[in-house]
């Protein structure tokens, strides 16, 4: 079929970029449906040729993923995020005047094809909700007024510039924050290798490749102990050690930006505002498991992330940074960004991985790990953007300096998130180990209106949630796991007084029922059901039994699914049940007593 | 395989030995604890999806899936715990929240494993109320519906038909609890039509369109026989309700095939109740066969026979047999042409060349014939012509589950780029007739070949050598002296090797074995053996036979034409077509008699036409092309048509009191193999084997050929070139194989 020059060139180069061809289907879908808008029987052809794949390969690996579509959208795709810190910010709101304003409903296209409209989960813009993006362009800090100027502004054929993470990330330095891998935010150019380099940056990888042998890289590692920073908190440098020395297989490293745990969205400026910190953080990954070949997967939604992360390793490359014989040193290392097309559960090493092979997300069975079997079967360290982009000021100061900035055994400082009803929603850097009650009243401001907190979700909607009662507690792996929950992802909600917990628990379950993959029957069947009762029950509709019901159906999940997606739907579930149950026999009684809760579930 | 180190475990307090490398669940099995299991699919990829197989590990944190678990010495496991039945009990309530319950009028009620283990393990009551998803059926082939609300997405139709039948039909769509199996044509399949996708569903998600809404389960019974269509002879279970076959599978997995059936064992059975069927006995009228009665039938077959047996003499009639027909009735057959008739002109069309083979082996043929169980264990294997996935369906599963489940390297020698190249190590392309040259150079480096080829075949010959063991299987493409040489070849390998011959049809083997050959007797003794003659002529008390070959069935056709034979008796076989032209017709024939299931050009230029029973309809065994004998039994009954059988025995009858032969006393089939296992060492395979539905390997003996080295001339051995959906002659009246669009490519 007919592409156009500047397609077909980027299909030339994807074809032949990865270690095995199949990895390239799914960028190439999503350059295709830019172009084209969606995905037809042509395109699908015409890719099966040239990745020497069959119809149903490609059909099934395109289904998988949310932002890839078989049907022409609008010109102006019209994405709207009514997830946790949405909703609580107004996201509904939005999303129900976009419904008025452009006649349409979710998924649907205006009679012109100017506008489609989707609901969407969280995209990655929590600390500026709520948000939307049209096409890739983001919105945020919405309004219906602001919806209003921006589609009376697409209508005139003019783009509203659009908003990089201006709300989240770039505010004033609080005097408790200790800027670290975040130094650079907010100063002109900071993504350009010139400014890094200017910074300091490069030097690490320096003194990595010249002064240290990959065991020493691996050492000061687990002296920093860095633990994870997407999620689950493993120690960093013990990951790197288990990958095999004496394996002939290619090595591999992972970036995993498929940032989408809702309330997350600190890896977003790290790469917007720093990605040479995170290339070479990878580079010195690279050297301590000696890999020449890197990944960047960066979820769909981010494509302005891409491009700009994209730049600077063409720059990197440029400046002798990346490709062969790094500073001499005789070290070869590759990177490659790649984009993923919109599946939470690719977020999931292993699904991941199966992403990257260019297959439906599904996660692998474990063990074997991904440092022992990962990308292509062969050894692999994955690591999230954050941890990466510690690795050079770890090797720079030393291991020991940076464990010291945070607690025993959680080295470090930590990017947080902050999101909901707090004065200042913002993303902060802070020690790890802050208390939790300091960082959300004198970092964050305190609760917004003079309203009393209620709840407090600590690291992304997969963590079991708080009450105003337990928030005095260090941010910590340990404390957090002490107190019965996690630090996850950074992503922290806060909720107000007047929140709705019953409406919160139906709007974390609305998502993963939306993102689990299919895979295992408790969590595809699970969520679905609580997904439906918790509909039901917020709308009006419960029974008595209900209650006891959606306790005993996510504990029956609990511990029994596939991958972890199911212990993160449950846990929340559960926390809620458990902490708020009082606000669930009130639905009983006739009425919600919160706010945004009833008619706007209706509404959909 | 080696010996594997053996480690223990316990399950439930019972202690357990299993080779290391056992999954958990595999060792419950052993000692016939049931843990429940949808996704687990022995000999497919592990998924740990279903989550039925949760079991308690000592030291676990928490339930783990028996299925992807490897036992490890000192293991405890516990499978009957309260944890592990609310695990069940729940993740049953769970799958069953979007299943709709239509048990009743569902295809699968009475053997759906859902229904079962819901039986077995599930809640008393259901806890949902909110709204099921659902979804219209949609019908994807003639053979395939897929029922979207039904399906568990135990995801085993697309494994079995990606790394089973590597077809890759299936896939998945949507995703989540909206997920589904999705066809690779958009609404449609267009694959093999194997129907194994069906034939795997433990629920009713996947149904086949000849079967469904006809009957219940229990209505039926089930017939386990073999497969009338291809050489390989694949286990096929009749099921079938009064005396209709409405269905085939293999799900209890009890033949050489396990579960393994091509569109043909599967579906391939519409011709036995097809309106074209013969059901009465023909006779011709000037320019047409009218129906007569049967006495009318047997008496005039027996009295022409005899004018022109006394007209013409032994040398003037000839026999050619069939197939498809069994052991006990190709035996019967060539007994009449040589005791009877005395003459050695009987033969069958030949696609394979057994005789050749089995020469080629001498002595250690016994032990160097390939089985089919040998074949998937093979280390290595080299297939030299045909194209298996297409000829020999059960040939190729076995190759690829090899390759899958060991690592088996392939190895292929052909003049096309047939299927199995992608799964092959090496793929050597020669042109087409240049496979007897090539093994020439193998064996002995004579002959001139492009130093291109010559490369590869150095390379072949290097990977060969290396193999400890290797199975060597060739199609109609090699022959007489040619088999020699490929024998010579393998046996200067220093592993093992082991051969098979790939013939066409259901019994080609049996044909050869049972001596529809014109230059040997049952068993492959030489006509010219004196031993053999002497045996033979006192077993069936008959006079001198001729101690020369008779004519092969090209020369038969030929000598009909020319006016050299006067008459033929054709059983099962459509020479006219194979070995003539059909303008000639039955040339200057004055006798022609056809047993036949359907009026073939052949049957059409018949004098009498006598209605014969399909391998469906009777009992007996059949060999298929690796020298496996098994039982075929009679599922179905059709009005009319006698067993070959019974056709040969009336007539023996009516020519003794003719005067002409003995009579055939034998009162079944059985009768008649029970001779055979006496007269043919190579046939006297265990019993119980046989009888509990198992396949034996018959042990071929070494036959010396007179004094002349071996050969036979170009042309007779004829492959039927079937696809998957061809099945010779026969298959014309196959008519759901033939409405099948895949059909045509």
């Amino acid at each position: 079929m007919e592409l156009s020059p500047k397609l077909s060139a980027k299909f030339e180069k994807l074809q032949t970029s990865y270690p095995v061809k199949r990895s390239a289907l799914i960028p190439m879908l999503m350059y295709a449906q830019d172009e084209f808008g969606y995905i037809s029987d042509e395109m699908i052809d015409e890719i099966g040729r040239r990745l020497d794949l069959n119809n149903v390969q490609i059909e099934e690996t395109l289904a998988y993923y949310s932002m890839l579509r078989r049907k022409p959208m609008g010109k102006h795709h019209v994405q709207i995020c009514t997830n946790v810190a949405c909703m609580l910010k107004g996201g509904y709101e939005v999303l129900q005047r976009a419904k008025k304003r452009l006649e349409i409903g979710h998924k649907e296209t205006t009679q012109d094809g100017v506008f489609s409209l989707e609901e969407v989960e969280c995209i990655g813009a929590c600390t500026g909700a709520p948000a939307m993006q049209v096409n890739y362009d983001f919105y945020e800090n919405l309004t219906p007024l602001k919806f209003d100027r921006i589609i009376e502004d697409l209508d005139a054929g003019k783009r509203p510039e659009p908003e990089p993470v201006i709300s989240g990330a770039l505010h004033d330095r609080n005097v408790l924050e200790t800027p670290l891998i975040s130094r650079r935010w907010g100063m002109k150019d900071s993504h350009k290798l010139d400014v890094y380099v200017m910074q300091g940056g490069y030097q690490a990888l320096h003194k990595a490749l010249k002064e240290m042998t990959p065991e020493s890289i691996i050492e000061e590692v687990k002296k920093s102990s860095l633990r994870g920073r997407g999620g689950a908190g493993f120690p960093t440098g013990m990951k790197w050690s288990f990958v095999p020395k004496d394996s002939p297989k290619p090595k591999y490293v992972i970036c995993n930006a498929d940032e989408s745990e809702p309330g997350t969205c600190k890896d977003r400026p790290l790469m917007e505002m720093d990605p040479h910190q995170l290339i070479e953080g990878m580079v010195i990954a690279g050297r301590a498991i000696n890999s020449h070949q890197g990944f960047i997967y960066i979820r769909g939604e981010y494509r302005y992330v891409l491009d700009i992360v994209d730049a600077a390793i063409a720059e990197a490359y440029a400046g002798g940074y990346l490709g062969k014989n790094i500073f001499g040193s005789g070290v070869d290392f590759d990177l490659l960004i790649h984009t993923g097309a919109g599946a939470y559960e690719c977020g999931e090493e292993s699904a991941l991985m199966e992403s990257l092979e260019g297959k439906r997300g599904y996660p692998r069975i474990k063990p074997p790990f991904p440092a022992v079997v990962g990308l292509y079967g062969c050894p692999t360290i994955i690591n999230n953007v954050e941890t990466l982009s510690a690795v050079p000021a770890i090797i720079r100061e030393g291991g020991e300096a940076y464990a010291n900035r945070g607690t025993p055994k959680n080295g470090g400082t930590r990017m947080l998130c902050i999101a909901g009803h707090v004065k200042k929603p913002g993303i902060y850097e802070v020690p790890l180990g802050m208390n939790m009650k300091k960082f959300i009243y004198e970092v964050a401001g305190g609760i917004a209106e003079g309203k009393k907190l209620k709840a407090v979700i600590p690291g992304g909607s997969s963590c079991p949630l708080l009450t105003a009662d337990e928030i005095d507690i260090p941010m910590d792996y340990d404390s957090l796991a002490k107190a019965g929950s996690m630090l996850g992802s950074g992503g922290m909600v806060v909720m107000d007084e007047d929140t709705c917990m019953v409406d919160m628990a139906r709007r974390i379950m609305h998502f993963y029922a939306h993102e689990s993959c299919g895979w295992c029957i408790p969590c595809r069947e699970g969520t679905t059901w609580l997904r439906k009762t918790l509909e039901r029950f917020h709308a009006g509709l419960g029974r008595e039994e209900d209650i006891d019901l959606i306790a005993d159906l996510a504990k029956n999940m609990l511990g029994r699914t596939f991958c972890p997606l199911g212990d993160a739907a449950a846990m929340p579930t559960i926390s809620i049940l458990k902490k708020w149950r009082g606000e669930f026999e009130d639905h009983l009684k006739g009425r919600c007593a919160y706010k945004s809760a009833g008619a706007l579930v209706g509404a959909r | 395989m080696p010996d594997q180190k053996l480690i223990k475990l316990k399950i439930n307090d019972r202690e357990v030995q299993v080779p290391q490398g056992t999954l958990v669940i595999e060792a419950t099995r052993r000692l016939g604890t049931e843990v429940p299991s949808f996704c687990y699919y022995p000999g497919l990829s592990l998924q740990a999806a279903c989550r039925m197989c949760l079991v308690e590990i000592e030291k676990a944190p928490k339930l783990q899936t028996a299925c992807t678990m490897v036992a490890t010495d000192g293991m405890v496991v516990r499978t009957d715990t309260e944890q592990v039945r609310q695990a069940r009990k729940y993740m049953l309530e769970f799958l069953l929240t979007n299943h709709p319950l239509d048990c009743p009028v569902c295809d699968k009620g009475g053997e759906c494993e859902l229904q079962d283990m819901v039986f077995r393990y599930g809640a008393d009551s259901s806890r949902f109320v909110e709204e099921k998803i659902h979804r219209p059926e949609e019908k994807w082939s003639e053979l395939v519906y897929y029922d979207a609300p039904r399906c568990i997405l135990c995801f085993r139709c697309v494994r079995v038909c990606d790394e089973g039948m590597d077809v890759k039909a299936l896939g998945v769509g949507m995703r989540g609890a909206n997920s589904v199996i999705i066809p690779n044509r958009g609404d449609h399949l267009e694959c093999e039509e194997c129907g194994m996708c069906i034939d795997i569903c433990p629920v009713g998600a996947l149904t086949s369109g000849t079967y469904r809404y006809k009957t219940r389960p229990w209505e039926m019974q089930y017939v386990p026989t073999v497969c009338a269509h291809c050489s390989n002879g694949c286990k096929t279970t009749l099921s079938v309700r009064n005396h209709e076959i409405l269905r085939a599978n293999n799900r209890d997995l009890s033949g050489i095939n396990g579960d393994f059936l091509c569109v043909k064992g599967r579906f391939g059975f519409d011709f036995t109740n097809h309106k074209e069927r013969i059901r009465q006995p023909l006779v011709r009228r000037g320019d047409k066969l009218l129906p007569v009665s049967w006495e009318e039938a047997a008496q005039a077959a027996a009295t022409k026979l005899k004018a022109a047996h006394d007209a013409g003499g032994k040398e003037a009639i000839g026999f050619i047999g069939s197939n498809r027909t069994s052991n006990e009735e190709n035996y019967l057959l060539q007994r009449l042409a040589r005791a009877t008739f005395g003459t050695n002109n009987i033969d069958h069309h030949r696609t394979a060349d057994y005789a050749g083979l089995i020469t080629a082996l001498g002595d250690r043929a016994a032990d160097s014939l390939l089985t089919m169980e040998q074949l998937y264990r093979s280390k290595a294997v080299l297939v030299i012509g045909n194209d298996p996935s297409n000829q020999n369906p059960l040939v190729a599963w076995q190759i690829r589950s090899g390759i899958r489940h060991f690592g088996t390297k392939l190895f292929l020698i052909n003049a096309n780029e047939i299927k199995l190249k992608h799964k092959a190590q090496q793929f050597v392309k020669i042109a087409p007739g240049q496979e007897a040259a090539i093994f020439k150079w193998l064996a002995h480096e004579e002959g001139q070949l492009l130093t291109e080829l010559v490369e590869q075949l150095v390379q072949l010959k290097a990977a060969l050598e290396a193999e400890s063991d290797l199975a060597i299987v060739f199609g109609a493409e090699l022959y007489g002296a040619a088999i020699a040489t490929l024998v010579a070849f393998g046996s200067k390998l220093p592993g093992k090797a082991r051969y098979m011959a790939l013939g066409d049809y259901s019994n080609s083997r049996g044909a050869a074995d049972m001596g529809l050959l014109p230059d040997r007797f049952p068993g492959y003794a030489y006509v010219g053996d004196p031993h053999a003659h002497e045996s033979f002529e006192k077993l069936w008390g008959c006079g001198p036979i001729p101690t020369t070959p008779g004519l092969t069935a090209p020369q038969m056709v030929e000598a009909a034409q020319s006016g050299k034979l006067k008459a033929l008796y054709v059983v099962g076989a459509n020479p006219l077509v194979h070995f003539g032209k059909l303008s000639e017709g039955r040339g200057k024939l004055d006798l022609l008699i056809v047993q036949e299931m359907f009026l073939t050009e052949t049957a059409k230029a018949a004098d009498i036409v006598l209605p014969a029973a399909s391998a469906y309809e009777k009992d007996g065994t059949v060999t298929n092309t690796s020298g496996e004998m098994q039982l075929v039994r009679k599922g179905a009954e059709v009005m009319g048509p006698r067993s070959d059988f019974d056709l040969m025995r009336i007539l023996s009858h009516q020519l003794e009191k003719l005067g002409l032969g003995k009579a055939f006393h034998y009162k079944t089939p059985g009768a008649v193999f029970e001779e055979i296992r006496k007269a043919v060492p190579a046939c006297n395979v265990p019993l119980a084997g046989l009888l509990t539905g198992g396949a034996e390997a018959t042990r071929a003996q070494f036959s010396r050929n007179g004094h002349a080295p071996y050969d036979i001339p170009v042309g007779l051995i004829r492959s039927a070139n079937d696809t998957l959906f061809t099945s010779g002659t026969l298959g014309r009246w196959c008519t759901m194989m033939e409405s099948l669009p895949e059909a045509d490519t």
